[in-house]
């Protein structure tokens, strides 16, 4: 009797057991709201989430989610109004005037008002590493929603920075505040395990529309790891690259955005030379007829498939498809006319095929950084079809601390791609007297096409200025023109997405394969 | 037991021989591949091994097989140079120790002080202070490796000269450096000889391990610290070949050179002449 008692209890026990267990399981499907995000290790900022060090600006720009911009770009990168309601700009473009909506509280519970974003702005001024601020002078609020940005020079993009900077709050600023940010964005810091993950939960009293996805978990992973914990099943979303994107995991589906997240190499553009005890400037390199024979020499579509397993777009300039962007840099791939351009310029076959001119071999060293698979791949790729051109390249790792050095005077595999014209500028204006920061390079034309893209009254205008600086129809940076970068791809950012889940329209992802990708993360659903 | 005895030598000498050998083999094999070792070919990406590819591919469509070669080479040049420039600082060290009281408390506090950090961690400071790369690393193994050889020949040394053939030469009016070079060095040069070859095993592996870990060779140059970190990225796709063969033959490299080492301080060793 007391033996089948004792059975009957064990039995009782299991049953319980096995539906607390069922309960569990229905549960974990039922997280309808939830989304988990596997994130490159990079893509964890430094400084917290603080915008004022680089959160959502600097080089790889997107959304601050956690705090909100007075503008925003939508898919086709057009501005919108986010804080802002209205704005206006003086005649002489010196001065912005915003005003901003009034029912934006901080998580805190106390309003937003033009103080916040005049604190915001003198902050980033006095203390942005990441982001140039050296154009506005002054940030005042001129009543309770009403803001004025006073600035040193023209500068007609200022809409793109205020499309970036997220609002933080004085009264709540310190120098803890990347740790616990309070903001008046979509979602709320809600845990951040340094070098693991993130935690954001909706904020109930956005004034926007509320999020669809209640909780939003970040992880940061090494390729591999997000790979094996893609293979687990552990994670909605990962980042992948192309070496990866051939075998995606069941219950999964591969998505491709586009992105002008592109690599391009320096040729610098002036002849060897010594510039404050360094080298300055490529023998080889600083003859056009050379630079334009390369850029045709470059069979894109062929690099794309080698090294990206076909996941990318050929690029042509380093702002492709972008409202900026000059069309008419599109070159095809040329072999005959580019062999033909540098037996013009004198570069005659030499031994083994390498070509010579007065016995000078064409050749160049080309760096990349050491821990970049892809940058590594693509510089033997250029080295490979380079060499078919007659033209030896070497290959030579680079890490940060001696690449820009050595890029004055030799190539270098770069990604850029931001949302901002302002990218031209640093890449091809020569800033006074001296040469481009990046690679000697100098055109005052072009120089002058963008002092006035930033100086004139409108976006709209700007972007034909830009568009000239690129190519004017007698000069520029294209391929008829001083072609000081040569661009090869815009690389596509892959993730592993699970089945059922609804990731919103992505607008053209910049350069940093991570948080773009989330920028609309309050739109995603689950099926 | 007469016989068995020369049986053994003979065997050891032959083995000893053998092995030499296919460290030559291996050497020249290295020499060769440079080219093959650095030629990418998109075409043949990640290629598990067959006959045109013993080794199988890389990433970048590389044969694994040239790489693995001339890294190999790489690395044994590398050990040879550091082991044996190692070498000769620690017999300086040791004989300058044995000459004067004050120069044995420098070089004492020096051993104390280097072999007080832990090899791997000084290694990688002085590789970066020097800016990584191949001489990062040779320096660094230089700088590291000298001082356990450097206390073994300063004992024997200390030992040498209270014997009294040191005090006759002593009494007979010969100067410190002539007892030295014609007393000492000769009586030392077993263990010394010996030391070197057992540290060839270590500076490879060091240099390897500091490769690996991003702090050594550059990653354009075909070291096997490099093929294996590359080839750690591509082991959740089941490709197993490029960190199988690399990883197998620097065991085996490193194993030969540590067994040619024992084999040597057997027959330098006297006592080990009565076994």
């Amino acid at each position: 009797m007391k033996k089948s008692q004792f059975h009957i209890l064990i039995l009782l026990c299991l049953a319980m057991l096995s539906a607390a267990g069922c309960g569990e399981s229905r549960e974990r499907e039922r997280q309808q709201d939830s989304v988990i995000v596997a994130m490159p290790v990079s893509s964890e900022p430094e400084e917290g989430f603080n915008p004022v060090y680089g959160w959502g600006a600097g080089e790889h720009v997107h959304e601050p989610l956690i705090q909100s911009t007075l503008f925003r770009t939508n898919q086709s990168l057009a501005l919108e109004k986010d804080l802002a309601v209205d704005y206006q700009v003086s005649e002489d473009g010196l001065c912005w005037s915003v005003t901003i909506r009034e029912d934006a509280v901080f998580t805190d519970g106390e309003p937003l008002t033009a103080e916040d974003v005049a604190f915001t702005y003198n902050q980033c001024r006095d203390h942005s590493s990441v982001n140039d601020f050296t154009m506005l002078r002054e940030a005042a609020a001129v009543g309770t929603y009403q803001v004025e940005f006073r600035l040193n020079r023209p500068y007609s993009i200022w809409p793109y920075t205020m499309a970036h900077v997220g609002i933080v709050p004085e009264h709540a600023y310190d120098e803890g505040y990347g740790r616990n940010p309070v903001g008046s964005g979509r979602y709320i810091l809600k845990q951040w395990d340094q070098e693991q993950q993130v935690i954001l939960e909706a904020n109930p009293d956005y004034y926007g529309e509320k999020p669809k996805m209640e909780q939003v978990i970040v992880l940061f992973m090494t390729e591999e790891a997000a790979m094996a914990a893609a293979l687990a099943g552990n994670v909605d979303v990962a980042y992948t690259a192309a070496a990866y994107a051939g075998q995606v995991p069941g219950q999964y589906f591969l998505l491709e955005a586009e992105t002008v997240d592109n690599r391009g190499i320096n040729l610098p553009t002036v002849a060897r030379q010594e510039q404050d005890g360094q080298a300055l400037g490529n023998d080889f390199l600083c003859e056009v007829e050379v630079r334009r024979a390369m850029n045709l020499g470059i069979d894109r579509e062929a690099l794309l498939d080698h090294v990206l397993a076909g996941y990318g777009t050929p690029a042509y300039s380093v702002c492709d498809r972008l409202p900026w962007d000059q069309e008419s840099a599109r070159v095809e791939y040329d072999p005959k006319r580019a062999g033909a351009l540098l037996t013009e310029a004198g570069w005659k076959p030499g031994a083994e095929g390498i070509r010579e001119k007065a016995g000078v071999k064409a050749a160049f060293t080309l760096m990349f950084h050491p821990e970049d698979s892809l940058r590594q791949a693509l510089a033997e790729e250029v080295k490979n079809q380079l060499k078919a051109l007659g033209i030896e390249v070497t290959t030579e790792a680079a890490g940060w601390d001696t690449a820009y050095d050595k890029a004055q005077s030799q190539p270098l595999v770069w990604g850029w791609g931001a949302h901002t014209p302002m990218e031209l500028y640093n890449l091809y204006h020569s800033k006074g007297d001296g040469y481009a920061q990046y690679s000697p390079y100098r055109n005052e034309t072009v120089d002058a096409y963008m002092d006035a893209a930033l100086a004139c009254g409108s976006l709209e205008e700007s972007y034909q200025l830009w568009k000239q600086a690129q190519w004017d129809g007698s000069t520029g940076i294209t391929q008829e023109g001083d072609l000081p970068w040569l661009w090869l791809c815009n690389v596509k950012h892959l993730y592993f997405v699970k089945e059922g889940l609804q990731v919103a329209e992505q607008k053209i992802h910049p350069h940093g394969h991570g948080w773009s990708l989330v920028n609309n993360v309050d739109a995603w659903s689950w099926e | 037991m007469k016989i068995r005895n020369g049986n053994r030598r003979k065997r050891i000498w032959l083995s000893l021989g053998l092995l030499l050998l296919l460290l030559v083999l291996l050497l020249a094999a290295g020499a060769v591949s440079e080219e093959n070792a650095l030629v990418s070919d998109f075409t043949q990406v990640n290629q598990p091994p067959s006959i045109e590819h013993i080794f199988g591919t890389d990433w970048l469509g590389r044969d694994m097989l040239a790489r693995t070669l001339r890294g190999l080479f790489l690395s044994i040049l590398l050990g040879a140079g550091t082991a044996a420039a190692s070498a000769g600082i620690a017999l300086i060290c040791g004989i300058l120790a044995a000459m004067s009281k004050w120069a044995d408390g420098v070089i004492l506090y020096l051993i104390d002080l280097v072999l007080g950090i832990p090899h791997l961690l000084l290694l990688i400071l002085i590789s970066l202070a020097l800016g990584r790369g191949f001489r990062g690393v040779a320096v660094g193994i230089l700088l590291t490796h000298w001082p356990s050889l450097a206390r073994v020949i300063r004992g024997e040394i200390l030992q040498l000269k209270e014997s009294p053939y040191i005090w006759t030469s002593q009494k007979l009016g010969k100067s410190r450096l002539w007892i030295a070079l014609h007393h000492m060095v000769p009586n030392v040069l077993p263990q010394f000889l010996t030391g070197m070859v057992l540290l060839f095993p270590h500076a490879i592996l060091h240099e390897s391990s500091v490769t690996f870990l991003g702090f050594g060779l550059s990653a354009e140059q075909p070291a096997i610290g490099i093929l294996l970190s590359e080839s750690m990225r591509y082991l959740i796709l089941g490709n197993w070949w490029p960190a199988l063969f690399p990883g197998i033959l620097l065991v085996a490299v490193v194993l030969s050179f540590q067994y040619i080492g024992e084999k040597l301080r057997l027959f330098a060793d006297p006592a080990g002449a009565h076994r």
